[in-house]
């Protein structure tokens, strides 16, 4: 079941026509100089290095400049606001004094500059540590979605017939299954059961590995399946016909001549996965089945500040922003990158 | 065909039937999940519990347990939930459908109007300042976080702006058109339109990317050569080849929304439909409902796909060797 | 569960080891504390003129068995009580009143022999069931019955005493209840009879398991499928993803105006699976009358302040604690329990939940609302009987003593934003302590199963306890009596694991007390107490407030603590 619904697999599609003889070896070079030059493209890399930058910072704001631990509770503390000393969490004082909100955004980087949440926590603080983790499972789960899916499609549309046919219902039943169900269950398990040995792997209850893996596993799919399309097209190409007839090795050919071939298009594919999964991850915290505390991700800023939406909305706004802005620089960044390595858009345009 | 449609249908049952088998797994592989706990009431002596799991057949083993689980949910289909005793979970999916169709054809009108609209415009006007703006626009819908936009659009319609701009939004759920049609259509609008912006950012992309490449085509280089109009070549040649990935594209969506795939949406406006039946039902771990709604999203999600095959294959003689 | 998200097992209204207590508890000072802004007058006796019109409440969750037998959840039991009557019945009246029993089908308090083992109760002559049959003593002997074959906590924990009930929490299928209750249809008849004197019998008799119904009710919960009843309405259709409708009942008449008033709306209409927020949202438009969910905390401000005069606030008898496992390390310590109770601030706990308007601080394991609770706190900074703050060096000195600083304490809780944010305050108290706190929050399904087990060996937890009934018997005794901990079971209440013998001879002293010198009896109540506080198996946290918000259009807000607000007294009209 998709999470973040967004099946543009016809965007990048087997091309029509069989790619030229083995690997285009100056595609990489030019591509990366036509990209040097796309203005759209590299403003959103400037935009994604930025708050990169700002987010490994984390540390040394909440330490150096708001004097806050953003994990520690603050239900008693004050804060300074308008030059005067303010509770963090204010008691109603009208009516019948229900309620108790969180201060408001000071706008003073020092001092709660958006604010505190429920717990009285510096919400920029968080967000800033939030975007770590976001960032971290986003680009993990698109590298490793990616890596997978890549090696599925190479075996599945080179080897082809049954092995094909299981891997192609196996995507099937992974694209069909209930991430919800898998990421509860997983959740109550690792919970209960203090963390997983994997091997030599321990894979703790509130692990980033956790919701990474969930999320890579639900799009693998998305992406094998139009990859598949690829290497079946390019394995029925003449120069692949011709090197199974000289009788090379299947490993030779798949990396010889068709890892290359595929490559530019995975390397489309990367930036823009990583936007789906970080929308992914979000929705998955915000129904509290995908980064567990300590940690914090933008996913579960917003969930925190779901319950103060009507008094304290920029808990919620400031998160969600900050994804969105995430998300458009990356999807204009994929965009770019596309357009480099086919810049008629001939490559991926068709079906 | 005919045999590879077949071969499809064959497929799509064991991708299902394996589904159903994995979620019986995953359930009762969840520690604290005892349906007999359930069933008896979560403070029943042990006893009422030994009781209540020989009553229902919890004591026999797994496999008679899935076995008896299906043919109550698909042939006798007199399944009722493990939380809602006496609740029968068939019924409870047939009269949340109408909400999640009501929802998501509204929606699909609107993404498929505003973003082939756009993506005409955008392919049309090439090199002028209006096309990086609609792409721009496409590239927004894309990012936002749909629930997020939902809740930001409850808070400005339901508080900050509901005293003046939107008095007129009624509170978030569901009407049925038979009770009143312009009540379903008001209570349904701003979902409609947050659903809508997602798609409407992807469709908008790749209608404008189809038609990019068509007009760069030989066909509609010798269309222009005969002299035949601009405004003709675009839509009578170039948009009606751009269409058909885009339908085909459609259909996944449109099955994967169909079986609850608008989740999200519906849990954030209170819309009784697959979506928030599913979304429920996990918070309370109801197998029973768990299973009827993964099996009907599964079921709608496998056959988009079947479907969508079958439809290039019909096109495409290659793929069917395939 | 229904009545409040923030603890886990809030759905723990019905459950007791069937130990006698108290019968009436009139004597309750929780008149000073409850109903601070509602000024309910006592009833005028009916106002005709108040009659009709549709009150339209809001639900969010689904509901659940509208089967009287099962119902814990506070919607259920609210809907019930206006369409069952047991033998007895709690007074539908505002504050301490309602926590008072009165005969209801009976006709009037029950003849007592033989040593306080047997009952007899005259049952009223010529009361209808909804669909037009009459009640007899056979219905009431069925129906008795029923509360061992429906599935549910409630015959083993409450139900004990009745000669003939073990063998019907054995074998429900052969429960006939020989011998421990016979009905005599000539004289009209009921008669009890106890394997030993059990003086909150009445009180257990008024609950809605007890309730009366047709012969022909199915044997099993009745799911959703409703049961004709007695009360002044009936269930039209009932829905538990839906919707609930009640409408008058024909065939009533009004008996008892303290067990059974007539009610004021013509129908009542529950809408189930509306957003918390669009229910608050409704209720300010006046398109619907009235919220049965916990209020969301970022509408308190605007309701307190822009519908103040449609806000009701009363102190709820339910008492919330972090228990601390006895049989596992690090709390088999008694100096790292203390320390824990001594760090704890109940102030930061109650702010966290939307401060003291909302929820009360509590330093004893009784709630202010039940007799035998006294005004006193041993873990306080200073030695006041108000709780005043936490004493961290206190904390610190007896963390020392204790040797456990570095041990590892996972504390389990629900993972919905409230609870996660106590259990987050919980382990940031304990990581100052310097134990190696984690959360673990699981899913609401799962996580009071999972940690009332002892197999799963849970250190910590965030909990809660309903009462049955507002007895202290039914705090202390279910949750801290040696008898109350079921080792590797689900049904176990006792999840501090606490096992006290003279604690226990000081329960079942006051327990015997009760009958003969009730006043005596509550002060060995607060002492028991104050004994299980020394001993720190739990740190008792806080109770909540009903904060109740109604249309403008909605007059006689009622509440009590055995109904919550009395949905069938509201004025719609």
């Amino acid at each position: 079941m998709s999470v973040q619904p967004g099946q543009v697999s016809s965007e990048i599609d087997p091309p029509s026509e069989t790619p030229g003889e083995s690997p285009p070896s100056g595609l990489w070079r030019v591509a990366s100089g036509q990209l040097a030059h796309n203005r759209a493209a590299m403003g959103a890399l400037l935009v994604l290095v930025v708050i990169v930058a700002a987010c490994v910072a984390a540390p040394l704001y909440a330490r150096y400049v708001a004097h806050t631990n953003p994990f520690q509770f603050n239900v008693s503390g004050t804060t300074v606001s308008d030059g005067k000393t303010v509770p963090v969490l204010q008691q109603s004082t009208t009516g019948l004094r229900l309620g108790v909100t969180p201060i408001g955004p000071t706008w003073s980087l020092s001092h709660y500059f958006l604010g505190a949440d429920n717990d009285g926590r510096d919400v920029f603080a968080r967000l800033l540590y939030g975007g770590r983790t976001s960032l971290v499972i986003g680009a993990g789960s698109a590298v490793l979605c990616c890596l997978l899916a890549t090696i599925i499609a190479l075996i599945a549309g080179y080897f082809g017939g049954i092995v094909d046919g299981v891997l192609s219902r196996l995507m099937d039943f992974v694209w069909a299954f209930p991430v919800y169900l898998l990421a509860i269950s997983l959740s109550v398990v690792l919970l209960a059961s203090g963390g997983l040995n994997v091997g030599p792997l321990h894979l703790a209850s509130n692990s980033l590995w956790v919701p990474t893996l969930i999320i890579a596993g639900c799009y693998l799919p998305y992406v094998a399946r139009p990859i598949r399309g690829q290497v079946l097209s390019l394995r029925r190409s003449e120069f692949v016909e011709a090197a199974v007839g000289v009788g090379a090795s299947d490993v030779r050919i798949i990396f010889r001549d068709l890892v290359p071939n595929i490559l530019p298009t995975v390397i489309v594919f990367a930036p823009l996965m990583m936007a789906i999964n970080m929308l992914t991850e979000s929705a998955l915290s915000f129904l509290s089945i995908g980064v567990r505390p300590p940690n914090a991700s933008w996913g579960t800023i917003i969930n925190d500040g779901i319950g103060l939406l009507y008094t304290r909305p920029a808990v919620t706004i400031a998160p969600g922003l900050a994804l969105a802005v995430v998300a458009v620089a990356l999807n204009v960044l994929g965009d770019g990158v596309r357009e480099a390595f086919d810049p008629r858009g001939r490559r991926f345009g068709r079906v | 065909m005919l045999r590879f449609a077949l071969r499809r249908a064959l497929s799509t049952v064991v991708v299902l039937w394996a589904i159903s088998v994995m979620v019986f797994l995953i359930f009762f592989g969840t520690p604290g999940v005892d349906p007999a706990l359930r069933i008896a009431g979560r403070d029943a002596s042990p006893q009422v519990v030994a009781t209540v799991r020989h009553e229902y057949g919890l004591d026999k083993p797994l496999p008679v347990r899935y076995a008896l689980m299906m043919y109550h949910l698909l042939i006798r289909r007199d399944i009722t939930s493990y939380v809602n005793p006496g609740l029968k979970v068939v019924p409870e999916i047939a009269s949340a459908v109408p909400v999640t169709l009501s929802l998501v054809i509204g929606a699909a009108v609107i993404w498929m109007l505003v973003g082939l609209a756009m993506g005409l415009v955008g392919g049309a006007l090439r090199g002028s300042p209006i096309d990086p703006l609609l792409t721009a626009v496409g590239v927004l819908g894309v990012s936002l976080p749909v629930y997020w936009l939902g809740e930001v659009v409850n808070l400005i319609t339901q508080s900050r702006l509901h005293g003046s701009l939107f008095s007129w939004v009624p509170p978030p759920g569901y009407v049925s058109p038979a009770q009143s049609l312009s009540g379903w259509a008001l209570h349904l609008l701003f979902p409609w339109l947050t659903l809508a912006v997602l798609y409407a950012g992807i469709y908008s992309r790749v209608f404008r990317a189809e038609l990019v490449t068509a007009l760069g085509e030989d066909y509609v280089r010798t269309a222009r050569a005969k002299g035949i109009s601009e405004r003709r070549v675009l839509f009578r040649h170039a948009a009606r080849c751009s269409l058909i990935p885009v339908i085909s594209l459609f259909g996944l969506d449109f099955g994967a929304l169909v079986g609850g795939g608008a989740l999200v949406t519906e849990v954030v406006f209170g819309l009784p439909g697959i979506g928030l039946l599913t979304y429920n039902s996990l918070q309370t771990l109801d197998l029973p409902v768990i299973m009827g709604t993964v099996l009907y999203a599964a079921f709608f999600v496998v056959l988009a796909n079947a479907v969508v095959d079958v439809f290039y294959a019909a096109l495409d003689p290659r793929v069917r060797r395939a | 569960m229904h009545r409040n998200r923030r603890t886990m097992l809030a759905g723990y209204l019905l459950a007791a080891l069937g130990v006698a207590a108290c019968g009436g508890s009139s004597k309750s000072p929780s008149a000073e504390v409850s109903a601070s802004s509602t000024s309910v007058t006592a009833p005028l006796g009916y106002q005709a003129s108040h009659a009709g019109g549709t009150l339209h409440l809001l639900l969010n969750a689904s509901a659940g068995s509208i089967d009287p037998v099962p119902a814990s959840q506070v919607p259920i039991v609210q809907a019930d009580a206006d369409v069952y009557d047991g033998l007895m019945g709690f007074v539908k009246a505002p504050g301490p009143a309602g926590n008072v029993v009165v005969p209801d089908l009976a006709r009037s308090m029950p003849l007592v022999s033989n040593g306080g083992k047997t009952y007899t109760f005259t049952l009223r002559k010529g009361i209808r069931f909804s669909n037009g049959t009459l009640v007899t003593v056979q219905d009431v002997l069925s129906s008795l019955r029923r509360i061992y074959t429906v599935p549910s906590g409630v015959a083993g924990g409450l139900f004990t005493s009745f000669v003939g009930a073990s063998l019907c929490l054995k074998t429900p299928s052969a429960c006939t209840l020989a011998g421990g209750v016979s009905a005599d249809p000539s004289a009209d008849t009921v008669t009890i009879t106890l394997t030993a004197p059990d003086p909150n019998i009445l009180l257990k008799l008024a609950l809605p398991a007890a309730s009366i119904v047709p012969p022909n009710a199915p044997r099993h919960n009745g799911g959703d499928t409703p049961i004709p009843g007695t009360g002044p309405y009936m269930v039209a259709s009932y829905g538990p993803n839906s919707a609930l409708t009640l409408v008058r009942n024909p065939y009533f008449r009004e008996w008892s105006a303290a067990a059974q008033p007539q009610g004021y709306p013509n129908e009542i209409v529950e809408t189930f699976g509306v957003p918390v927020e669009s229910e608050v949202t409704e209720v300010e438009q006046g398109q619907a009358d009235g919220v049965l969910d916990p209020l969301p905390a970022d509408r308190l401000t605007e309701l307190s302040t822009k519908y103040a005069s449609q806000v009701h606030v009363s102190l709820t008898p339910d008492t919330n604690y972090f228990a601390l496992n006895t049989r596992v390390p690090p709390f088999t310590n008694l100096a790292a329990r203390q320390a824990v109770n001594w760090a704890i601030n109940r102030d930061a706990v109650v702010r966290l939940l939307g401060g003291t308007q909302v929820a009360t601080p509590l330093c004893t394991f009784l709630p202010p609302s039940v007799p035998g609770y006294e005004h006193t706190c041993q873990y306080t900074i200073g030695s006041s009987a108000t709780y005043s703050g936490p004493d961290l060096t206190k904390a610190r000195q007896l963390m020392r003593q204790s040797g456990d600083a570095g041990a590892p304490v996972s504390v389990y809780t629900a993972n919905d934003p409230v609870s996660e944010a106590m259990g987050g305050y919980m382990v940031s108290v304990l990581n100052q302590l310097g134990f190696k706190g984690q959360l673990r929050a699981l899913t609401n399904a799962v996580v009071g199963a999972y940690f009332s087990n002892s197999k799963n060996k849970v250190q910590a937890m965030l909990s809660g306890w309903f009462p049955d009934y507002v007895a202290p018997s039914d705090y202390l005794l279910n949750n801290l009596s040696c008898a109350s901990f079921y080792p590797d079971s689900a049904a176990n209440y006792n999840q501090a694991e606490f096992c006290n013998k003279p604690i226990d001879a000081q329960m079942y002293r006051a327990l015997s007390a009760q009958a003969t010198a009730p006043a005596r009896a509550d002060s060995l109540w607060a002492k028991a107490d104050e004994a299980v506080m020394r001993l720190a198996p739990e740190v008792p946290l806080y109770a909540n407030k009903q904060v109740d918000f109604v249309s403008k259009r909605v007059g006689h807000y009622a509440y009590n603590d055995q109904f919550y607000m009395l949905i069938d007294q509201l004025w719609v009209r």
